[in-house]
């Protein structure tokens, strides 16, 4: 799980639970570059509520499943 | 490496050279006295001058229209890059200022300094935005996108 201050996502397991999807069909996807995939992946960028959206709806979960607010 | 941090490599590169390009131009001249006198040296220096925001936007402009290539991250750099600007244009004006003030002291300063800062505003105007892009991909990938 990658940590970004108090949200960390579950991105990069979900990519291999769906089928490995790669990061490029994930960013085509969701409407973004896959260096913002990278960049989310990897702790360093945490997306506008719409794309935390879209990329939910892409793994057909709730966005709880892929980020989590830690309290 | 994102397709709008790329351009703003190319920028950067171009809008360096395009500076260097017009210092040297003055320094095989002779002085600014000369920029006054001759015309085949104002010309160069207004098409070098010219040539950097359209070069700048030759490049960038592309990748701004295609919003495939420019997400809400690229957006969110492109917002910040004005602060880099803001910065480089101050830092420029206080520059010109202190020279010309240690240069001149009371003795007036010629007209000719108005045109050369606005050609300096401009040249540095345009290389800090492509510096503003690059230094918030910098900035993003070392600290969190949070505010």
């Amino acid at each position: 799980m990658v940590r970004n201050n108090r949200i960390t996502n579950n991105i990069r397991r979900l990519r291999f639970e769906n089928g490995e999807m790669s990061q490029q069909e994930l960013a085509n996807r969701a409407e973004c570059t896959r260096q913002t995939i990278i960049a989310i992946e990897a702790g360093k960028y945490v997306p506008s509520l719409s794309l935390a959206f879209k990329l939910s709806r892409v793994f057909g979960t709730n966005v709880e499943d892929v980020f989590k607010y830690d309290e | 490496m994102a397709p709008l941090q790329k351009r703003a490599w190319y920028s950067l590169v171009i809008g360096i050279v395009f500076a260097i390009a017009l210092v040297a131009v003055f320094v095989a001249s002779g002085d600014v006295t000369t920029f006054d006198e001759n015309l085949g040296l104002r010309l160069a220096v207004y098409a070098l001058w010219v040539g950097t925001p359209l070069t700048y936007l030759i490049i960038m402009n592309p990748v701004i229209r295609k919003s495939k290539q420019v997400d809400e991250r690229d957006k969110l750099i492109l917002e910040r890059a004005p602060r880099v600007q803001y910065l480089a244009i101050l830092f420029s004006l206080v520059a010109w200022v202190i020279a010309l003030t240690e240069v001149f002291g009371d003795k007036g300063v010629p007209v000719i300094y108005l045109t050369l800062i606005l050609i300096s505003t401009l040249v540095i105007s345009t290389i800090a935005q492509s510096a503003g892009i690059l230094i918030g991909y910098w900035r993003m990938g070392h600290v969190n996108g949070q505010e």
